[in-house]
């Protein structure tokens, strides 16, 4: 028989509600909670069911991370499964960020579960089958026999169909397939030809994802009284990366004083960005944050003054979604410093 | 315009005494066609092989299909390609159908050259799997593209038309067994009942990409390159004014085969009447400048303006380049208020993840898909092999490669091979045959 392991959060691991969110990660033998229903519907048994807060894992991910793949380090098992996550926030990540890390490290199938309005779904639907789950916990019984019954392909080595097919949020992977009915070209171009002639509603076959064009800002009117702000997607952080902004796919971002600093300084500063040779930046980080040339002309006064903070976070993997988010905590500062322009840097 | 295509039905293919089709059964002469291709004095090697599905054939490098025909009024059937221009789309024209003449070459393939299965698992990538072939095995004296990744094929493919025409002779005076009528008249003062329907014109794109003339696919013998976009009656199409030609990928061609039985017309022409006005062809092409792009999609808007037409379908015999034709013809009529949709095939890459099309835009929101080109696709060794394999591998077939770190070499010692989609002859079928579709996963 196959092996499984299962993880949840405090919640559905019974540990208990919001209070319990801070808990560290355990292992237990055996099933608990969804876990009982997997083994149940699983070509496989569940061997272990892994429980961890929710805030613990926002909180201290690496630690958590880390810490439950020791907890499966020399265990068998053939398939990991998250969740379901429902429309739990914070749950919805974690179940994203753990099948992520055992995936890369074990190699093995993972799967998990997240309603469409969850964060978890942008972050993570490259890199894994997230169904489309419920958005409250009474479709549980629905949620995990969706997981399960694509589980049991990957259990099996059989195919996987497509995104619509079974179910789950498609993963940016398009492979050509034959259709069952053996339809001909010509005939579903006439179909859709007939219906968009006569608006009625049809399905292209190649749907062409929405473009969010942000227009260019008009010119600086002033440039003498203009206010500037720093900001980059290159990664420069202080050498101690305080606001643990990850080198991929990154959530977080930071900012940093340079009131005083005249220019960015290689061992003060660094680059954590995962998407180019990082030797250059190191050497000068002003050659993505070029505070050194920002600090001159300010002296100069070809513009006015400089915003007394740098902003960075990483661009490469990172989700446009998480993008206008981090963008729009952002802009509070801004305004309140009275930023007329911000030069955006990046790589 | 009104064509008749009278159809003569070939249940098997056999080599005897005399050329013919009796009772379903073609026979051909095999030396006197043999003799008759070799009065090319290009062709330095030929030979005739039968491949019908089922059989245990594997085809490489294929370069062209024909479907034989023949007009009894003694035009060519191929007007200022195999023969005098005369007009095409009119009178009868005799085709023997579920068979084509497939032209593979005997040594030497190139970028735009393919693979046909007749059983098995590659059996279904390919239109040609289904029919009874002809195939002319052939080798020529065109030293200076011997070793050149692009050719022109220009003897094998002229070979391979006028056998089409020759083995057609045989039922010049027999009846058919049936006859498709395709009639469509002024694409003003219709029957009332057909104008109060949505106009329709059929905007095809064929291959015209390369400066030099020869590779390119030809009108009436005219090089494609050379022409802005036009108006062209269907039945032009259907009767042989439109040959194939030899650059792209081979999974985006349209064979000569393809244009003379253009499923994407039929169904226009089957709707015609009934839900649709179908008002013909613009004819438009693929060339490689951005200047002349635009210029080709100004004028199918305009021309689909001035028709009148409320909906256009647009179709590409290509990828990559090419899309940047098709999107913007197919904004160009969409912002001329024309509801279009498109046909299309997509590079999605070997795992899926590439943008489908080079460039995109939201005005394409009716798309047909035909497959990805970048498809991984194996298959196990088959117990004959017309041609030389090797070409797949050695030649620079699109979907072929000599050698590669993971995957080994398209073509393995066994006999099987490895190879993208890129290098399945006429595999997308965006003419109209396309079983297939892209999906998410």
């Amino acid at each position: 028989m196959k092996k499984a392991i299962v993880y949840v959060n405090q919640f559905f691991g019974q540990v208990g509600g919001e209070e319990q969110a801070g808990i560290e990660p355990q292992l237990h033998e055996g099933q608990i909670g969804p876990a009982m229903q997997f083994q149940k519907e699983l070509d496989a048994d569940v061997t272990h069911t892994i429980i961890c807060g929710d805030n613990y894992m926002g909180s201290n991910t690496e630690e958590a991370v880390d810490r439950i793949l020791d907890m499966l380090s020399g265990k068998e098992f053939d398939i990991f499964l998250a969740g379901p996550a429902f429309q739990a926030g914070r749950y919805t990540v974690a179940c994203g960020t753990v099948c992520k890390a055992v995936k890369e490290k074990f190699g093995v199938p993972v799967v998990t579960s997240m309603n469409s309005e969850t964060p978890g779904v942008d972050m993570f639907k490259k890199n894994m089958y997230i169904m489309k789950g419920g958005n409250i916990a009474s479709k549980m019984r629905q949620d995990v026999k969706a997981m399960a019954r694509v589980a049991n392909k990957l259990l099996n080595k059989e195919p996987v169909g497509s995104a619509d097919e079974e179910g789950y949020f498609p993963r940016g992977i398009r492979h050509q397939t034959w259709l069952a009915d053996g339809k001909p070209a010509s005939e579903r171009m006439v179909d859709m030809l007939l219906k968009k002639l006569n608006g009625e509603p049809y399905e292209t076959e190649l749907p062409i994802p929405k473009r969010d064009l942000v227009p260019i800002a008009p010119a600086v009117k002033d440039l003498k009284q203009a206010k500037i702000a720093l900001v980059t997607t290159g990664g420069i952080v202080p050498v101690e990366n305080p606001d643990r902004i990850q080198s991929a796919s990154a959530t977080r971002w930071g900012r940093y004083d340079i009131s005083q600093t005249e220019a960015l300084k290689g061992g003060v500063y660094k680059t954590i960005h995962a998407g180019f040779d990082p030797a250059a930046a190191d050497a000068d980080p002003n050659v993505i944050t070029p505070v050194d040339a920002l600090k001159v002309l300010e002296n100069e006064e070809v513009y006015g003054s400089l915003h007394p903070y740098f902003y960075s976070t990483v661009g490469t993997g990172t989700t446009e979604a998480e993008a206008q988010r981090m963008a729009k905590e952002m802009v509070p500062y801004f305004k309140e410093d009275h930023v007329d322009a911000v030069i955006m840097v990046s790589t | 315009m009104k064509l008749e295509i009278g159809n003569f039905y070939v249940k098997d293919i056999v080599f005897g005494e005399q050329l013919s089709l009796r009772d379903g059964v073609l026979t051909i002469n095999k030396e006197e066609a043999l003799a008759y291709i070799r009065e090319d004095e290009r062709i330095t090697e030929a030979e005739l092989y039968i491949a019908k599905p089922g059989d245990k054939i594997r085809m490489c490098p294929v370069k062209e299909a024909i479907e034989p025909r023949i007009r009894p009024d003694g035009r060519s059937i191929f007007p200022g390609y195999t023969g005098d221009l005369a007009k095409a789309g009119e009178g009868v024209t005799y085709a023997l159908k579920n068979c084509s003449v497939l032209v593979v070459g005997r040594h030497w393939g190139g970028f735009q050259d393919g693979v046909i299965d007749m059983s098995g698992e590659g059996q279904k990538y390919t239109y040609f799997g289904q029919l009874n072939n002809i195939v002319l095995v052939a080798d020529t004296n065109e030293e200076f593209e011997r070793n050149e990744q692009q050719k022109k094929n220009d003897a094998l493919r002229r070979a391979g038309h006028k056998l089409a025409e020759f083995i057609g002779a045989c039922v010049k005076d027999l009846t058919p067994e049936d006859t498709e009528v395709y009639e469509l008249g002024g694409m003003i003062r219709r029957d009332a009942d057909v104008e109060k329907l949505p106009s329709v014109v059929y905007v095809m794109q064929p291959q015209s990409q390369m400066e030099e003339m020869g590779y390119n696919d030809l009108v009436y013998g005219w090089d494609m390159n050379h022409v802005v976009p036009t108006v062209m009656h269907p039945n032009e199409i259907l009767d042989g004014a439109m040959v194939s030609g030899s650059f792209m990928p081979v999974s985006s061609k349209w064979a000569t085969y393809d244009f003379q039985n253009c499923p994407n017309i039929k169904a226009l022409y089957k709707e015609h009447g009934k839900t649709i006005n179908f008002l013909g062809v613009i004819m438009s092409n693929l060339n490689v400048a951005l200047e002349q792009k635009e210029r080709s999609a100004l004028f199918v808007a305009q021309i689909a303006n001035s028709l009148g037409a409320d909906g256009a379908v647009v179709a590409e015999e290509g990828y990559g380049n090419p899309d940047a034709d098709f999107v913007g013809c197919i904004v160009a009529l969409e912002d001329a208020g024309v509801k279009t949709v498109g046909i299309t095939n997509e590079c999605t890459g070997r795992d899926g993840q590439s943008q489908p099309l080079v460039t995109l835009d939201e005005k394409c929101d009716a798309i047909v898909s035909c497959g990805n080109v970048s498809q991984l696709i194996e298959l196990p060794p088959m117990e004959t092999v017309l041609g030389e394999l090797q070409a797949l591998a050695r030649d620079g077939l699109s979907g072929g490669w000599a050698d590669d770190e993971i995957l080994g070499p398209s073509v393995r010692e066994d006999g099987s091979i490895i190879m993208e989609n890129n290098s399945m002859f006429c595999g997308d079928q965006v003419c109209g045959w396309s079983p297939k579709t892209m999906k998410e996963f």
